[in-house]
């Protein structure tokens, strides 16, 4: 069947969501293998392919490290290989979430230009995500589960966003949420409190326009 | 500080452990898709024969509606027909029946044996009007009712109508009114039976359900948007009116206002369904506005056509059948094989002259006759047994032709009676046409058209 281009988009766009979202909610979850990839080709794209086969040799991967873009793989060895970036580079594991949450949003840039088409600015495309993008992944993926984004249009211009899951990349959604900002000419401040309790990552984003 | 400071240059080799590793994300990638590829596969191969079974599913119930259909068309066709023969069938004794009856009023009778004989004739008259009415619901079904154009005065549709209702609603004590209005005094091209079909079912049913009071018919012309002439036949009364309710199923064949009507003034309750039918099929329409005992007013709009304006009326031969017209001394050849309707139509032509009569028993005697001489017309039955009329009319025809002689005239007497059942007639050689059961005026004029016609083509 042939979707017209604008759904077919969509639905690409919520596989990817799903490999980025995925992992926040199941414990034993299996991500799509293009997010590997991804994280890979980022860190070969600032590292070099000899110094992030030395850190795939060192790290303790189920998969020693062999990804494909149509695979599933553990959620966990995504943050194996962060951390292990973190100690082979000496730079906080919290920055290079925030990097490649970066490096992620502008995959889906320049790959569904479509998708961002008709959204008035930045927090138009937030609150896209828990009403548009999840409906369409629940659809696609009907035992996925998902973390949550609650949004909320505060007094003053002001946005706040609270991230709730049971993975810890609320730093990596921090990323995304900058890139979203950026994309859209918005020069905002981006205010994170990490509420994070009891295994439970929950973070509020507070967005305001900069002085 | 973030990573991506320094870009260090990828180098010209690869080490085996990173082309291990490709190769091994690639296997698993092409396992992966293989597996994918035979799902996708296999799914593709269900839906195959889902459509598969889908598509025999709908020939099969496609199969069965063309058969349910084809035996419902059979069936309404067998329908059509069984009503086309058996008003045939019963309009041959009833020619029997009105031709006696007529001749029994010819034959000097008391005052109350003409009145018996009255109310023989009334009662077959209304026998027969049923039948036609039976015959055209049917011939409506089936898609065949057929129209004649010819000109038509409407002053003549006034007058019909007057003579053949004044009597009737004057014997209820209604006070009846037939009015024409200047644009209607025209000549116009329809089919003057079926406007008297109409008019006269509509006021037919007024006088039938209005005690008293009066009813009126009005005749007059509009046009359509278009400016297509549409002639209106409005009639008025002021019976007890029909309620609202009960109006939807009133044009409805076999439906009265309610069942309490059908057994207090009888009829099939066909008179406005056929109405409606006749005034949609000239692209027309039928209209009722009626409360609850305040009278109702029937609206038919029949599309018509004008007459052009040239064409003068010819004096028609057929004007005064009864009175002076005489066929004395006609030597006329009759082939008719029913005994009923021979005797018939020996006093119909009793009165006319009489001119001197020989019946046949069939067709194939008719041409014998006829070759040995001496006949001025032959009247013609169609359905015959040994030779039907149309094959003794053809042979006749064919003789003539071989031998130079002057055509003789030939009546089609017959009670196939559709119009393109008459136009084979003539089409066939007949000269004219009377339809059964016939009367003594339809005959006599017949007779005098096709007569006039003959000198006519000889001059």
């Amino acid at each position: 069947m042939q979707y017209p281009c604008g759904i077919r988009v969509l639905f690409t766009i919520c596989a990817h969501s799903v490999l980025v979202f995925e992992c926040f909610g199941i414990a034993e979850v299996r991500m799509k293998g293009i997010v590997f990839v991804e994280l890979i080709r980022m860190a070969e794209a600032v590292l070099g392919e000899e110094v992030v086969d030395e850190i795939l040799d060192e790290a303790v991967l189920e998969t020693d490290g062999a990804f494909s873009a149509v695979g599933n793989y553990p959620c966990k060895e995504l943050l194996t290989i962060v951390e292990a970036v973190g100690a082979r580079t000496g730079l906080p594991v919290e920055a290079l979430h925030v990097q490649f949450g970066h490096w992620m949003f502008d995959r889906f840039v320049d790959g569904y230009p479509a998708f961002f088409e008709g959204k008035a600015d930045g927090f138009h495309m937030l609150e896209s995500i828990e009403d548009e993008v999840h409906v369409e992944v629940r659809k696609l993926y009907p035992e996925v589960e998902l973390p949550r984004f609650d949004t909320e249009r505060l007094p003053d211009g002001r946005f706040k966003m609270v991230y709730d899951s049971e993975r810890p990349l609320h730093h990596f959604c921090k990323g995304l949420i900058e890139s979203c900002m950026a994309h859209f000419d918005q020069a905002v401040h981006l205010d994170m409190r990490d509420y994070t309790a009891n295994g439970r990552y929950t973070a509020e984003f507070l967005i305001q326009k900069a002085a | 500080m973030f990573l991506g400071d320094t870009i260090p240059t990828p180098t010209t080799e690869v080490s085996r452990r990173r082309y291990d590793r490709q190769m091994r994300a690639r296997q698993e990638a092409e396992g992966l898709l293989e597996a994918k590829s035979r799902e996708l596969y296999e799914a593709n191969q269900r839906l195959q024969k889902l459509l598969d079974t889908l598509e025999t599913a709908v020939k099969e119930r496609t199969q069965e509606l063309e058969e349910a259909r084809s035996a419902a068309e059979s069936a309404n066709e067998a329908k059509s027909v069984f009503l086309a023969s058996m008003s045939h069938e019963i309009r041959t004794p009833l020619n029997g029946i009105l031709g006696m009856a007529q001749a029994l009023q010819d034959s000097g009778l008391s005052a109350e044996q003409e009145q018996l004989v009255n109310i023989l004739r009334d009662s077959g008259t209304l026998l027969l009007a049923l039948i036609n009415d039976v015959l055209d619901i049917s011939k409506i079904e089936a898609g065949k009712l057929e129209f004649e154009a010819i000109p038509y005065d409407l002053s003549d549709l006034r007058d019909a109508m007057f003579n053949h209702y004044r009597l009737r609603a004057e014997e209820k004590g209604l006070s009846f009114n037939v009015s024409l209005s200047d644009a209607a005094n025209t000549r116009i091209i329809a089919d003057p039976t079926r406007l008297k079909q109409v008019a006269g079912n509509l006021l037919s049913n007024a006088i039938k359900f209005t005690e008293t009071g009066f009813v009126t018919l009005h005749i007059d012309m509009k046009s359509t948007c278009a400016g297509d002439p549409v002639l209106v036949l409005k009639v008025k009364d002021t019976g007890h009116g029909i309620p609202q309710s009960q109006q939807p199923q009133l044009f409805q064949r076999f439906s009265q206002a309610n069942a309490s009507v059908t057994r207090m003034h009888g009829g099939t309750g066909l008179g406005l369904a056929i109405s409606r039918h006749i005034c949609e099929l000239t692209g027309g329409s039928i209209k009722l506005r009626s409360e609850s005992g305040a009278g109702a007013e029937f609206q038919a709009n029949l599309l018509v056509k004008h007459a052009p304006e040239t064409e003068k009326e010819e004096p028609a031969p057929t004007q005064a059948a009864d009175a002076g017209i005489s066929f004395a001394g006609l030597r006329i050849l009759a082939a008719e094989d029913n005994r009923t309707n021979q005797i018939v139509l020996r006093h119909m032509l009793k009165k006319a002259g009489p001119p001197a009569l020989t019946i046949v028993g069939d067709g194939e005697k008719a041409v014998q006759a006829w070759q040995q001489g001496g006949y001025d017309m032959i009247l013609m039955d169609i359905n015959m047994p040994v030779m039907d009329g149309m094959e003794a009319t053809r042979q006749i025809r064919a003789l003539e032709h071989e031998k130079m002689l002057d055509p003789i005239p030939i009546v089609a007497v017959s009670a196939n009676a559709m119009v393109h059942q008459v136009a084979g007639y003539l089409h066939g050689g007949m000269t004219g046409h009377v339809a059964k059961p016939i009367s003594r005026d339809k005959l006599v004029n017949a007779m005098q058209a096709a007569l006039a016609q003959c000198q006519r083509s000889l001059e």
